[in-house]
């Protein structure tokens, strides 16, 4: 265990009596409830955390927040392991096991800090410039090379052990950040009757109340309100909670952290989308580096960052301080600092002094140089002087610890989210959001009021504002007072200084003004442009610190002002999110919802291999047929053909059509004809999409004068439907006509095969199955133990078929009633397998020649639309680019190779072409024909040269196949369809 | 009716659930309505979302023109005699599940499940609405302050109740914890 040997004996807001135990790089540290993992190892005088992006150079903590660009670290090991995390941002937990990134073979020595050494070759655009020849493809060859030195961490690679949990919130009032802006508004909305969510990405409200001092007036101020608060029982705190974004509806994203691996069982992250009727943004205001050589060393610090590690964290960061300030907000640092002993310089741009604080400084032996800015400092892992250019020339002191400010920019991601574009303010020299829409409400330093005063009346009326936008407008009492004497100061612009150096403006992704500079020199001035060329705020901090550093440089390249210059968009996510946070519980077997038949139970029992068939679970085919899909499937044909099977088929779509008009409307959307369709019979119907090409195929059975029964393919049920109501609900609202989803209603099976109807009379004595009294296309509507049960005798396999419908909850019972009456017939189940490749020898479409590109034409379907007009598709469908006479069309194949097999997504040549490319056409489907001992296959081929008897050349490039095939007709058993007549 | 799952705070049962849906052409909805309510002996529900019970069978309107009427899992199932120069009707008795939820937990839970403002009038207790789950449209209605009933297809009904077992076998984490 380390001794914390920067850590005061008192104050703070740490739990001395509850030490925590952890480690970085290997090293087993200590801390103490309340740290984050930045304070625990400043603590234990780590002040080395990282390395740089691109020039791996050795970097400090720089911040206190999530702006952190420099102390990124890995979290966890093994699936838990979580990269580019801030420190800063991380609260302390038992057993944190963290580790330094993008450095070989350790932090303290990286060898591929020997970038630096190359640095005047690795600037803006270096790798695109010069890594892109000397062949097109050389890039591929040097980005491994190139991201393995240049980069963050690694995620792991192991399946993440952790729960991650995806919720829905609402909330009249939620109000982004828990800083004194954000308090005040949370209680005035609360008085005023509204219920509140009030979002803090810190493990403790109080915002920037919480670099005060523990035990001072703006302590007490802050246990007072949050004490409030904790009565108001319409008030909601969300601790340890980033709004990470803000989209349509004031719906925030927010994703709530529990690091603590002691807490087993809850959720690790929980993503929350809450839905607000008001939003109140306090998000505060980020303070701003000063640019200088070498101005990203381990022990350079922002000012307000040294303030918070003090006085909440106990930590004093370095007794020999160099304050370097625009602003009046710096010294403020260096009073408390000094305060605690450390021997303090200030050095402040400005000529002119605060006289009040600058008093108050010298009081405390501080030393203030006038006019003065860093021009270079010097150190390595750590920072030892600095070089001062002031008045009175250059000079050097010596300090452990620098603390830069360069001002404020409010923090403007989450309004800038909803398209709100920040804008200038030239009285304090930064972006505020513009004009809020309707129901936002902004306070605070986010809205350029920087004192804790104005914040607090800021927040108090935004909050009753919010609370009245909901109707909720009950009297609340006004804030107690806070002011802590921060007074507005001129609006300085820092000078960045350059020396021998870098002068870093986007630490993370190590963009210097140099880097500025060339983009400008050659052309990238737009502020977009320029991003994109230097990297500037695309890394995981989104350049929260360096962004306006970067505005000022280039509207100074471009003599402009900084609003003509314009900053560029800021989108979600404010701080990166963990994919599986955004996935929540969504993975595994709760991946997607699983469908499951009325006889899904009986499948798996009894041998099933299932199958995915879009959310539905399908027997693929049955053990007890073959040891393999292969060897399965085609027994399975031979039993159908041979005897009879019976399939599941509960997954088509079923659709109750009914109303006066129901006729009239189905002869709309089926581009063959239903009106004169007799009651008792059904039909098969083909839909077209506006454009004419096909969008389904089913068969639709009338039931009644005014009722149907459609049937619609597994994959276009729900869009079927939507469709059929979206015409009755748009093109024809006149129609009397109802539309139901039943496809859960119906448990269906298919029976097929010669012995099918044999099957039928035993399983349902009484009913006359006959071929007179349910012919192909017929009907027959019976019960079965007192429940309906519908017979349509239609047939996909080519076999003499009926289609058994019956309740859902009577499908299993159904099922092994029919199983066991066709026993004695060979009666067995078969699988979509082979179900599929009975309709591939039969010459039906499916899905694969249904592929939103083929028209009725196309399918040999034409002559069902014949000559009728006035259904969906009918006008498009005649356009001339579908009468082309190379346009592909449905054609068989066969192999015309012994012994040698065609596939699927073969692509098609005749004989004398150049293989390559897309070819003539394509394999669709294909399948061993038992009936044939061959390979056979439908086909869309060019029309133009798709002859009968003639052969072409199947490729298949996965394999390097090329296989001659033979172009028949697309039916192959049974062309005069006698077997299901019969 | 099947305990699917039964803890302290929260118990989850499925049954099934005998449905009839009435509808009316646009156009005739209040001659409809008319004969629907003479029909049934009750007032309709005014609103979708609004219910009205009549002994075993609760009537909630789904949607602007259509109303279905949901039975107890026993019950019989009514056979409403519609004229069809009015509207429609078509039985839904098989294929839906009804799930009924109850204890101190349910609305945690289903915060992991739905989107739904408990507080709202729309989902006061005595509504229905209609919302998905997991890429599923359901119906819920609200039976009691902490109580709910969620009518879900048949052939997602494994895969959801798995899914708000999973949810409710777990603890929530501490924030969420204080916040309930």
């Amino acid at each position: 265990m380390n001794s914390n040997d920067r850590r005061l004996p008192a104050g703070g807001r740490i739990d001395r009596m509850r030490p925590i135990g952890f480690s970085f790089d290997g090293r087993t540290l200590n801390g103490y409830q309340g740290d984050t993992l930045a304070s625990a190892l400043l603590a234990n005088g780590i002040t080395l955390t990282g390395r740089s992006f691109k020039y791996h150079r050795p970097r400090g903590t720089f911040s206190a927040g999530p702006e952190e660009p420099n102390a990124l670290v890995t979290l966890g090991t093994g699936g838990r392991r979580e990269p580019n995390l801030p420190a800063t941002a991380l609260e302390l937990a038992q057993g944190m096991i963290a580790e330094s990134q993008n450095r070989w073979p350790s932090l303290g020595f990286d060898l591929q800090s020997i970038n630096g050494l190359f640095a005047p070759f690795l600037s803006a655009g270096f790798y695109y410039k010069t890594f892109m020849g000397p062949t097109r493809r050389a890039w591929m060859f040097y980005e491994h090379f190139i991201r393995r030195a240049a980069g963050l961490g690694r995620a792991g690679t192991e399946r993440d052990p952790d729960r991650y949990e995806v919720r829905h919130a609402f909330a009249d009032v939620a109000i982004a950040g828990g800083g004194p802006a954000g308090l005040s508004a949370a209680r005035a909305a609360a008085y005023a009757g509204a219920d509140v969510a009030l979002i803090e990405q810190d493990f403790l409200l109080g915002g920037q109340l919480l670099s005060e001092r523990s035990d001072g007036e703006a302590a007490a101020w802050l246990k007072a309100i949050e004490t409030e608060l904790a009565g108001l029982p319409n008030v909601t705190v969300w601790r340890r909670t980033m709004a990470f974004g803000i989209y349509d509806g004031n719906t925030l994203a927010l994703i709530e952290r529990n690091d603590d691996p002691v807490v087993q069982g809850v959720a690790r992250q929980v993503f929350t989308m809450l839905r607000a009727r008001a939003v109140v943004f306090a998000a505060g205001a980020i303070e701003r580096p000063l640019v200088f050589s070498n101005n990203d060393r381990p022990g350079v610090m922002l000012a307000s960052a040294a303030r918070t590690y003090f006085n909440r964290f106990a930590v004093l960061p370095g007794k020999n301080i160099l304050v370097a300030t625009t602003n009046d907000g710096a010294y403020r640092a260096a009073i408390d600092l000094a305060a605690a002993g450390a021997q303090v310089t200030i050095a402040d741009q400005r000529s002119t002094l605060p006289a009040g604080l600058a008093a108050e400084a010298r009081r405390l032996n501080i030393a203030i140089r006038s006019g003065t800015q860093i021009a270079d400092l010097r150190g390595g892992h750590a920072v030892k002087a600095a070089k001062l250019a002031g008045p009175g020339g250059n000079s050097e002191i010596a300090c452990d610890l620098v603390c830069v400010s360069g001002g404020w920019s409010p923090t403007v991601h989450l309004t800038s989210h909803l398209g709100v574009k920040p804008v200038y303010r030239d009285d304090m020299n930064g972006f505020v959001p513009g004009g809020l829409p309707a129901g936002h409400f902004g306070a605070g330093s986010m809205m350029g009021r920087y004192s804790t005063a104005d914040a607090i009346d800021g927040g108090h009326r935004a909050g009753i504002e919010a609370a009245a936008f909901c109707g909720k407008s009950a009297a609340a009492p006004a804030p107690a007072r806070l002011d802590l004497g921060e007074a507005a100061t001129d609006a300085f612009r820092a000078i960045p200084s350059t020396g021998r150096g870098k002068a870093f403006v986007d630490f993370q992704m190590d963009v210097t003004t140099k880097d500025i500079e060339l983009a400008h020199r050659e052309g990238y001035e737009s502020v977009e442009h320029l991003k994109r060329y230097t990297t500037l705020g695309m890394g995981t901090d989104q350049g929260k610190t360096g962004n306006f550093a970067a505005l000022s440089a280039m509207a100074a390249l471009r003599q402009e002002t900084i609003p003509q210059t314009g900053t560029t968009t800021f989108r979600p996510p404010y701080a990166p999110v963990a994919i599986g946070a955004l996935a929540g519980r969504a993975v595994g077997h709760h991946f997607k919802p699983i469908r499951r038949t009325p006889m899904h139970d009986w499948h798996v029992a009894n041998g099933a291999d299932m199958l995915e068939v879009g959310l539905w679970m399908r027997p693929y085919f049955y053990r007890a047929a073959g040891r393999d899909v292969n060897e399965a499937y085609v027994a399975e044909m031979r039993m159908v053909r041979g005897a009879a099977g019976l399939m599941d088929i509960s997954t088509l779509g079923k659709i109750d059509v009914q109303g006066p008009d129901a006729a009239i409307f189905l002869d709309r959307v089926y581009a063959n004809g239903f009106a004169k369709l007799p009651v008792g019979r059904a039909r098969y119907g083909v839909m077209l999409r506006d454009d004419g090409i096909v969008f389904d195929d089913g068969t639709t059975t009338r039931l009644s004068e005014n009722r149907f029964f459609m049937t619609t393919s597994t994959a276009k049920a729900a869009d079927v439907l939507s469709r059929l109501e979206f015409l009755l609900d748009t093109a024809w609202p006149e129609l009397r006509v109802a539309v139901t989803s039943v496809s859960d209603e119906w448990a269906a099976m298919s029976l097929a095969g010669p012995k099918s109807r044999d099957v039928l009379a035993a399983a349902f004595l009484g009913l006359d199955v006959s071929n007179d009294a349910l012919p192909h296309m017929g009907v027959a509507e019976a019960e079965f133990d007192g429940r309906a049960l519908r017979i349509i005798r239609l047939s996909y396999s080519g076999e003499r078929a009926y289609e058994i419908y019956v309740g859902a909850t009577a499908g299993e019972t159904v099922w092994r009633h029919v199983l066991e009456a066709g026993a004695t017939f060979g009666l067995n189940s078969y699988g979509v397998e082979a179900l599929g490749a009975l309709r591939v020898e039969k010459g039906h479409v499916a899905g694969p020649e249904i592929d939103g590109r083929t028209t009725l034409d196309d399918l040999g379907l034409g002559r069902m639309a014949a000559k009728r007009t006035g259904f969906v598709g009918d006008v498009l469908r005649r356009r001339p680019a579908f009468q082309a006479p190379n346009r592909q069309r449905l054609v068989g194949l066969e192999s015309a190779e012994e012994g040698k097999r065609l596939r699927g997504g073969a692509i098609l040549f005749i004989p004398g072409d150049i293989v390559t490319g897309h070819g003539r056409g394509r394999i669709t489907s294909v399948t061993f024909s038992p009936e044939l001992g061959r390979y056979v296959g439908l086909a869309l081929l060019a029309g133009d040269v798709a002859v009968e008897g003639s052969e072409v050349l199947a490729t298949y490039p996965m394999k390097a196949e090329t296989v001659r095939a033979r172009i028949v007709s697309p039916v192959f058993v049974d062309p005069k369809g006698e077997r299901l007549h019969g | 009716m099947a305990e699917a799952l039964a803890s302290k705070d929260f118990t989850l049962s499925r049954s099934d659930c005998p449905i009839v849906q009435i509808e009316g052409w646009d156009g005739m909805l209040a001659q409809f309505e008319l004969s629907a309510s003479q029909m049934l002996g009750t007032a309709l529900p005014v609103s979708v979302g609004d219910t009205a019970r009549l002994a075993d069978t609760l009537i909630v309107r789904v949607s602007p023109r259509r109303l279905w009427l949901i039975m107890e899992a026993d019950a019989e199932t009514p056979q409403p005699a519609i004229d069809p120069e009015l509207g429609c009707s078509v039985h839904l008795g098989e294929g839906r599940v009804r799930f009924s939820l109850s204890g101190a937990r349910v609305l945690e839970i289903l915060s992991g499940c739905i989107a739904v403002d408990w507080r709202s009038p729309g989902a006061a207790p005595g509504r229905a609405f209609q919302t998905v789950f997991h890429h599923v449209p359901v119906l819920v209605l609200r039976t009691s302050e902490t109580g709910c009933d969620m009518i879900v297809p048949r052939s997602f009904a494994h895969s959801l109740a798995d899914w708000v077992a999973d949810s409710a076998s777990k603890r929530s984490s501490p924030g969420i914890k204080a916040r309930n």
